[in-house]
């Protein structure tokens, strides 16, 4: 198996599971496919694996419920956190220290906000859509990508739209490993995030954000379906 | 019942008994129906009929003249048999009669 031919086999290879590819390009190289008959079988494979995936709900809440809107707005949650600690950091300057208290509070919030917000919407897509995560990365490179073209703010780096991909990150890493937390854990974090969003909301939050909780609940009712069937069991 | 790939991959599987792994399966199912098999309806199919418990598949070793890689083998389960003699029979009966059956009752023309 050498050559571009077969190195483009290989690599949609690796769409497949580790066995399944084991066996799948075995089964090319006994039969002594050409390399460009093997990559039309490989890839026909990985379409039929992919259909029966997406015949349920998971993967299109994942993608197009989750990882599409919640990029778009958690690249502007991103950018009013970075502008919070900008105006922190200039009224701490300007102010001598007097503001520091509320606005010290306020951008802590913020920032545990975005924390929380974006790394349960990363363990959703984690936990929901192994199998289908690459379409749901995509998704979210998309708007990123779109707003990062369009970034026009001179007193802020580009950088700061992203904020939110290393929780979100941390969170599909988490979701992949455990599919669930405890029920005790999934409830304090979703009761903190909403009530830390009702003070908030009147200080800067968007109406649109309150949809970035429903990760945090979804979490609490899987937490707790489990719970319910270990109990059953 | 069965469909008809589904009875061919079983026919075949059973058939080749111990040397069973998708690409002696395919050879197969190819030499006899001399339909072109692909790798993914072969695979996809293998799936399904594990998950409803008529075969059973586990990874074996893997071989110089498959580049290191390792064969998935199959094998009928006993449900997997029922199964097939099930679709077999009902062929049977539906094929009575039937002008291009060989020994059919009643006049050909």
């Amino acid at each position: 198996m050498t050559g571009i031919g077969w190195s483009l086999v290989e690599v949609a290879g690796q769409l497949l599971e580790r066995e399944e590819r084991e066996s799948v390009l075995g089964d090319l190289v006994e039969a002594g496919e050409s390399a460009w008959q093997g990559l039309l079988d490989v890839l026909g494979l990985v379409v039929r694996r992919q259909t029966i995936h997406w015949k349920s709900w998971r993967p299109w809440l994942a993608a197009f419920g989750l990882a599409l809107p919640f990029s778009f707005l958690l690249m502007g949650f991103s950018l009013s956190v970075s502008r919070s600690y900008q105006n922190f950091v200039d009224s701490k300057i300007l102010a001598n220290g007097l503001t520091i208290g509320a606005g010290f509070l306020l951008l802590i919030s913020h920032i545990f906000l975005l924390i929380a917000w974006s790394w349960t919407g990363g363990f959703f897509v984690g936990s929901v859509s192994r199998r289908t995560l690459w379409v749901s990365i995509a998704s979210s490179c998309f708007p990123c990508l779109f707003c990062l073209a369009r970034f026009r703010e001179s007193s802020l780096p580009r950088l700061c739209l992203l904020l939110f991909l290393v929780p979100a990150t941390l969170g599909v890493c988490q979701g992949l490993r455990i599919t669930r937390i405890k029920l005790r854990s999934a409830i304090v974090l979703a009761v903190i995030v909403t009530t830390l969003m009702i003070p908030l909301w009147n200080g800067g939050l968007w109406t649109l954000d309150w949809v970035l909780i429903w990760p945090a609940w979804y979490m609490v009712a899987s937490a707790r379906k489990t719970n319910r069937e270990i109990g059953r069991s | 019942m069965l469909g008809e790939f589904e009875y061919l991959l079983i026919t075949a599987a059973a058939g080749l008994g111990d040397n069973a792994y998708g690409a002696s399966i395919r050879e197969e199912i190819e030499a006899t129906t001399g339909r072109k098999c692909s790798i993914g309806a072969l695979y996809t199919t293998i799936d399904r009929l594990e998950t409803k418990g008529l075969l059973k598949t586990w990874m074996g070793d893997a071989t110089p003249q498959r580049g290191g890689r390792a064969k998935r083998m199959v094998r009928v389960t006993p449900k997997g048999v029922q199964a097939a003699k099930g679709f077999y029979d009902a062929v049977m009966r539906v094929s009575r009669g039937a002008s291009w059956v060989a020994n059919r009752t009643g006049s050909a023309s």
